[in-house]
């Protein structure tokens, strides 16, 4: 569906996409994850014929975006909130947009109500709000009702009840079978939504996979809270793995059903043993090497 | 092909430069006009031949017809609209030839503006003043058809300029800055060095003799082809450019 190979970019000084290869297979919702400054709205931006490629390729539906008859009619994008002429009203923007892909005036009020921008489609776009404005981007993204649709930071500007709002708009495309590429800087925000995620840091691919997958690599810690906590980490300690303090209970690097069994053939107290997983946001900081730019 | 010239023109409509630029050409047309009549000499302004100098008056029309042309390609750049419209219209090329006609039909429109303009007002005043109404003279006549002719060369030089130089600012002040001041100094060093033959194949020179105004320059066949190569050379040398260029 979108197939990316060892595509490379540089800008001046900056290698933005160091042979990045992945694929985006149809009918998945796939969150394109990694740090600003990643290599992400590069990478999205030659898929769409915008950035020409140093090296490798990217198609999607097959081909060169460019090589795509009526692309509005397949591919949808959504890139800056910012990319629309101030003076316009958003439902001449639209009107635009969808005179030259040759679609009727009547889809521009169908994608109006679908993003829920109806109120505001008389009114200049110098007027709206960030949120309005990618809005307005998602609009123009479905006015041709494609199969394909490729999201650059939609979440962006959005407070939380509109990333909500987004979270099932994208659900809903996604279940009439449409094959969803979606970029974020926040794992967190598109973690409920995604089926897939690829993750990139400085260009280059760190992980591809699954969500569940994400998880499952992540190494979990059990949580213990004892009032004899200075004996049980003792003993814990002798199996020769980390322990670690945290609000008064500790962290083991151990399975709890070990820790049980360490506490219970000691005879120690315990008042708490939970299954303390690491988060998403854990394992993607973990995956990035830890750094973030922001 | 159509949809995409459409949607250039609904483009251009839909932002509220659109209503300064004709607002422009009818008070400046008209002002214009109601000058060169108003303080002529009563014999003077009965003929033909005067009226035909009033009429070239509209030539104002084509000064706006490259501004806007200028700013129907650099406007994407500066506002980021370029990113949609290669969206919808991958083919880069095919935008830029878009945006040619649509310049092209806009810039005769701000023509006929202009004539309609001339004609209104100019009637008024000749009638006021007493003088013979010769603005359907075949002179008269002929100096309006050489300035709707030259608009679409305007507008493509316009094309040409916005899409080499991309940049708003640097487009539409560079284009200034070289009408007004550059080819001026260029034409002083090419009569200084006794080639100031030369000077009438200038880009601004050529458009200048293009619209028939001008009989010290260039034939006005010649001045036509030299304008259109110059539109083509620069346009073929943007066109690229924007095919090249990452759109960031």
């Amino acid at each position: 569906m979108i197939e990316v190979e060892n595509l490379s970019k540089r800008f001046g000084k900056t290698q933005a996409v160091a042979g990045l290869s992945f694929r985006v297979e149809p009918g998945t919702i796939t969150g394109f994850l990694g740090p600003n400054g990643a290599g992400k709205s590069t990478t999205l931006r030659s898929i769409l014929g915008l950035v020409h490629p140093d090296a490798g390729r990217a198609v999607v539906l097959g081909v060169p975006y460019r090589r795509l008859d009526r692309p509005l009619h397949r591919v949808g994008a959504v890139l800056e909130a910012s990319e629309v002429h101030p003076g316009r009203t958003g439902r001449n923007h639209l009107r635009v947009l969808a005179t030259a892909a040759g679609l009727p005036r009547s889809r521009v009020d169908e994608v109006l109500t679908l993003v829920e921008l109806m109120a505001g489609g008389e009114r200049r776009v110098k007027g709206y709000s960030l949120g309005m404005r990618q809005r307005l981007g998602l609009a123009a993204a479905m006015l041709g009702d494609p199969e394909v649709l490729v999201l650059d930071e939609p979440a962006n500007g959005l407070d939380p009840a509109g990333i909500r709002w987004l979270r099932d708009l994208l659900r809903a495309l996604a279940a009439q079978g449409r094959t969803i590429l979606v970029s974020s800087h926040v794992l967190a925000e598109v973690a409920q939504t995604v089926d897939r995620v690829v993750i990139i840091h400085r260009g280059r691919l760190i992980q591809q996979a699954s969500i569940a997958e994400v998880l499952a690599g992540a190494q979990g810690a059990t949580r213990v809270r004892s009032p004899e906590a200075a004996r049980l980490r003792e003993l814990v300690a002798a199996e020769g793995v980390e322990v670690n303090d945290a609000d008064g209970a500790l962290l083991v690097d151990l399975p709890p059903e070990r820790v049980g069994e360490i506490a219970a053939q000691h005879g120690v107290v315990l008042h708490e043993l939970t299954v303390e997983r690491a988060t998403l946001e854990e394992v993607f900081l973990e995956l990035t090497g830890g750094e973030t730019t922001e | 092909m159509i949809d995409f010239v459409r949607a250039e023109l609904m483009k251009i409509r839909t932002t509220r430069g659109w209503y300064v630029y004709l607002g422009l050409i009818v008070l400046l047309v008209g002002l214009g006009v109601s000058g060169d009549i108003g303080t002529a000499d009563d014999p003077t302004r009965s003929s033909a031949e005067y009226q035909r100098g009033v009429v070239e008056g509209a030539g104002f029309a084509l000064l706006l017809a490259l501004i806007l042309a200028i700013t129907v390609v650099t406007t994407e750049f500066r506002h980021g609209t370029i990113t949609p419209t290669l969206l919808t219209t991958p083919r880069r090329e095919i935008v830029v030839f878009a945006k040619a006609i649509a310049a092209i039909l806009v810039s005769i429109g701000f023509a006929l503006l202009a004539f309609l303009t001339l004609a209104v007002v100019g009637s008024i005043w000749l009638a006021a003043v007493g003088a013979d109404n010769q603005l359907a003279d075949p002179e008269v006549l002929r100096a309006a058809e050489e300035l709707l002719l030259a608009a679409p060369i305007w507008a493509l030089a316009g094309i040409a300029v916005g899409v080499l130089v991309q940049s708003q600012v640097a487009a539409l002040v560079g284009t200034l800055i070289w009408i007004f001041l550059a080819e001026t100094i260029i034409v002083a060093i090419l009569e200084l060095l006794d080639v100031g033959g030369l000077a009438d194949y200038l880009p601004f020179q050529a458009l200048d003799a293009a619209d028939g105004t001008n009989p010290d320059l260039l034939p006005y066949g010649t001045a036509v082809g030299v304008s259109l190569a110059w539109a083509f050379v620069l346009g073929a040398a943007g066109t690229e450019r924007l095919r090249r260029r990452d759109i960031t």
